[in-house]
């Protein structure tokens, strides 16, 4: 059971507000966004009700959920809504305040989520762009899972949707520049 | 001989998916005085009007039956096509088709047709016997009543006065204003409520067209449309309007305490008083069931420091006669009272009030000067909770029907509290949000986004105390989940309800009312602010429950209504009354007893011709009578015939299937 008016001012909503520059108050509870996002079967809160939580200033429910890790960033759900709310904002703001809170729903799925976030940046970090090849040896190995869709190297590599090697890009260096500030705004925060 | 002419209408798919039209004409053409027969997808419609209009010309016709919907519909409609065709109207007939088959019968379309075919046949017999009828003239008192004086009454008085006809505005409360004069602030644009009704209200007052009779009653009326007799009984006030200045000396002198009405016993009032300062007609009257001069025959303080000598304990009820022509009836609404909801602690916590309680809190001229308050410590609260559908939608406690407003009240509640208590923080437990009209879903938004309401989905289960919180619990179906708010005060929107009064007055007036205790209409979308009686009109909530813009546009329909029943000198009447024959009349006196309308009395009469010894027989007065028939049935005489429904047309129907 949910406990109300108690805590004083809902200040999860005011982080969230802020953090994603949108207004989760808009929200007016229609479930659009529910039936066009392409995941939200597979998350334990729609993206309806984590909207709701959050007007209800729910943080903790909220950070535990695993909707924000599933959210695929798409964009679907804010092209259709009626309020025009950026919903993908809300959800990438829940995932930020969960981190800096180091309030994260455990479960082998969202490690696992993240361990492909950390390994996607770093090879933009490395590169300046993706490299599949060495991104999913990476992310098996570290996953602890290393014929995962093995089965579908062969076909992909013929096809040539695997590139073997990277080219590096012109601008590998400013990229690299790029991390450097945002780190170093991350350690004065 | 009759030359008839039937036209069986398809009513679109209505009487034609259900009854074989064609087959109809077929067989009616076969009745020897029928010389014309057709058939049209819209008969109503001007194609199918034509159609009338020229085969009357063409093929002479003397009688015209139209087999179509009921004559409630469109009897008047064909009436008129036959007028525009140079015929008498009321030689027409129409056979309902489709209320009395087709739509009955949608399972057997044999059956329908077959019953469709009787339905012409006897509709065809009776035009046969149809004579020449011409419409009464009846002469028209232009002067209205108008019971009530809420903002439907004020509106529908001013409109009326405006178009000089003189109005008659009867109030049982010693002020005009109704509950709007309560409202603090209105939706959806925030006027002040005061700021836009008490000006309407010295209108009323000043207007030299409107007699304004507060703090009385209709008791009787009697008569018809357009010359209505009504008794007002003129309430005691023990003070001289006349002489009353309304200095205010005698109500802060007297010493009897009594709960305040006008702000729902949050306060007190004197036992001499106005129900509030800017009340019109600004004069006070005595309670008569707390002021102890007139209970105990002690006290007189108000009498000695009246200066003018205004107060008189002697007084009476008086009662007043008014000829009228038209009545509105506009006595608003009750406020439902919430005692059955004892899961919520009614009655138990004293932090639970209603609607029009928290409205009078927040009132610029409230008891607590505009800010809401909790009634068990006095303190001003952070958590408001907000309950809706308390009655309305509710089978077993309360009442069927949606109060239409409380949505609406309730959003317009949490954006005044946050006006007034900036830091406080309002929760709505609702069912749905119903904001359908001008500017409504907007106002809803900017309660939900601006204000930063929390609108929780469902209905509360249960209110319990903790400490000195109230604990509401009720599920948020948003979430699926269980939620309990910890509540400072808990406003309950409760339902609006018909005045218990209404079916008392309904049958003091002669017209219907519904199973709540509402004034019916006369057709719920096309005769929606008439009776069934003619002349009485219905403005406001007692029809049913409505907000103020609508309640306006009723009360000016109603105005509307009244200067166009007042347009001429003399009204027109369907001839369809009764007749007596003097002759065979034995006085019996029965037609007397059974006459809902009051129409039959009695007349002396000579025994024979030039005879001076007089006998008693029955007249009808032909203003007055509907044509019911209840007369022409318990004559034991055959003394009385009804135009329309005479002997020969009936035994033609009867004879023919």
């Amino acid at each position: 059971m949910i406990t109300l008016g108690s805590q004083g001012k809902n200040t999860f909503l005011e982080d969230v507000n802020v953090k994603s520059g949108a207004n989760v108050l808009e929200c007016y509870q229609c479930g659009k966004c529910v039936g066009t996002c392409p995941v939200s079967q597979y998350m334990d809160f729609p993206p309806r009700e984590i909207m709701q939580m959050i007007k209800l200033g729910l943080r903790n429910e909220c950070y535990m959920a695993n909707s924000h890790w599933f959210c695929l960033t798409c964009s679907a759900c804010s092209g259709r809504c009626p309020r025009e709310i950026d919903i993908p904002a809300v959800m990438e703001a829940v995932r930020h305040l969960a981190i800096d809170e180091n309030y994260i729903n455990d479960s082998k799925k969202v490690r696992e989520i993240r361990k492909f976030h950390e390994i996607f940046l770093d090879m933009i970090k490395r590169y300046g762009r993706n490299y599949e090849l060495r991104m999913m040896a990476e992310f098996n190995i570290r996953t602890r899972n290393l014929f995962k869709d093995m089965h579908l190297a062969p076909k992909a590599l013929l096809k040539g949707k695997i590139p073997l090697g990277v080219k590096p890009l012109k601008s590998a260096k400013a990229i690299k520049r790029m991390f450097a500030i945002a780190e170093k705004l991350e350690k004065n925060k | 001989m009759a030359r008839v002419g039937v036209f069986v209408c398809f009513c679109g798919a209505n009487i034609a998916d259900y009854v074989d039209v064609p087959q109809v004409v077929e067989e009616v053409k076969r009745i020897r005085e029928v010389k014309f027969a057709t058939e049209y997808k819209y008969m109503c419609s001007d194609p199918g009007q034509g159609m009338i209009r020229d085969a009357i010309v063409q093929h002479k016709l003397t009688s015209i039956v139209v087999a179509a919907c009921s004559p409630r519909m469109h009897e008047k409609t064909f009436r008129k096509a036959l007028s525009d065709a140079g015929m008498n109207p009321y030689l027409l007939e129409v056979a309902n088709i489709r209320e009395h088959s087709s739509w009955v019968h949608q399972k057997d379309k044999k059956a329908a047709t077959s019953k469709a075919m009787d339905l012409c046949r006897m509709a065809v017999a009776k035009s046969i016997a149809n004579e020449q009828l011409h419409e009464i003239s009846v002469p028209v008192t232009k002067r209205a009543l108008v019971i009530g004086g809420g903002i439907a009454g004020i509106q529908a008085a001013l409109d009326i006065a405006d178009a000089r006809i003189p109005v008659v505005l009867v109030e049982r409360s010693p002020s005009i204003g109704g509950k709007m004069a309560q409202l603090d602030e209105t939706f959806p644009t925030l006027d002040c409520a005061q700021c836009i009704l008490t000006p309407k209200m010295v209108d009323v007052a000043s207007h030299p067209y409107i007699e304004l009779i507060p703090y009385s009653e209709v008791i009787e009326l009697q008569g018809f449309v357009g010359n209505y007799k009504v008794k007002i009984r003129k309430k005691a006030s023990y003070v001289n309007f006349k002489t009353c200045t309304g200095c205010g000396a005698c109500w802060q002198k007297c010493p009897v305490k009594v709960p305040n009405e006008y702000n729902m016993g949050i306060d007190k009032r004197k036992a001499i008083y106005t129900p509030f300062p800017q009340a019109v007609p600004n004069k006070p009257v005595i309670d008569a069931e707390h002021c102890t001069m007139l209970l105990k025959g002690k006290c007189g303080i108000c009498a000695k420091v009246c200066e003018k000598g205004s107060i008189d304990y002697t007084m009476q009820d008086e009662i007043i006669e008014r000829e009228i022509g038209a009545v509105v009836v506009a006595t608003g609404y009750d406020m439902w009272d919430p005692a059955p909801y004892e899961e919520y602690g009614v009655g138990r916590f004293k932090d639970i009030i209603t609607s029009l309680e928290f409205e009078r809190m927040v009132s610029a001229n409230g008891p607590t000067n505009g800010v809401p308050v909790r009634p068990s410590d006095g303190k001003v609260p952070k958590n408001v909770v907000f309950i809706k559908c308390v009655g309305s939608r509710d089978e077993a406690k309360g009442i069927e029907y949606c109060s239409k407003i409380c949505c609406m009240y309730t959003t317009k509640h949490t954006i005044l509290l946050h006006h007034k208590v900036h830091d406080s923080h309002a929760y709505v437990f609702y069912m749905d949000i119903r904001a359908a009209g001008k500017g409504y879903e907007e106002f809803v938004k900017k309660a939900q986004v601006d204000t930063g309401t929390t609108y929780l989905r469902g209905r509360v289960s249960k209110i319990y105390r903790k400490g000195d919180k109230l604990m509401v619990r009720g599920e948020d179906a948003q979430i699926g989940q269980v939620v309990e708010v910890e509540a400072d005060l808990v406003v309950l929107a409760t339902a609006v309800s018909a005045p218990k009064d209404n079916p008392e007055l309904a049958r003091m007036l002669g017209i219907s009312y519904d199973k709540y205790g509402y004034l019916s209409e006369a057709h719920p979308k096309l005769r929606p602010v008439e009776t069934a009686k003619a002349g009485i009109f219905l403005a406001g909530c007692t029809q049913a429950p409505k907000d103020i813009p609508e309640t306006v546009s009723q009360a000016s329909a109603c105005a509307a209504k009244v200067c166009g029943l007042f347009a001429g000198d003399t009204m027109k009447k369907d001839p369809m009354v009764s007749t007596i024959s003097n002759e065979y009349c034995s006085g019996c006196q029965n037609c007397v007893k059974v006459c809902p309308y009051g129409a039959i009395v009695t007349d002396e009469v000579p025994i024979g011709y030039g005879s001076k010894e007089l006998r008693t027989v029955a007249k009808i007065n032909e203003g007055v009578c509907q044509g019911c028939g209840s007369c022409v049935a318990i004559c034991r005489s055959t003394a009385i015939t009804l135009a329309g429904f005479t002997d020969p047309q009936i035994i033609n129907e009867i004879v023919s299937i």
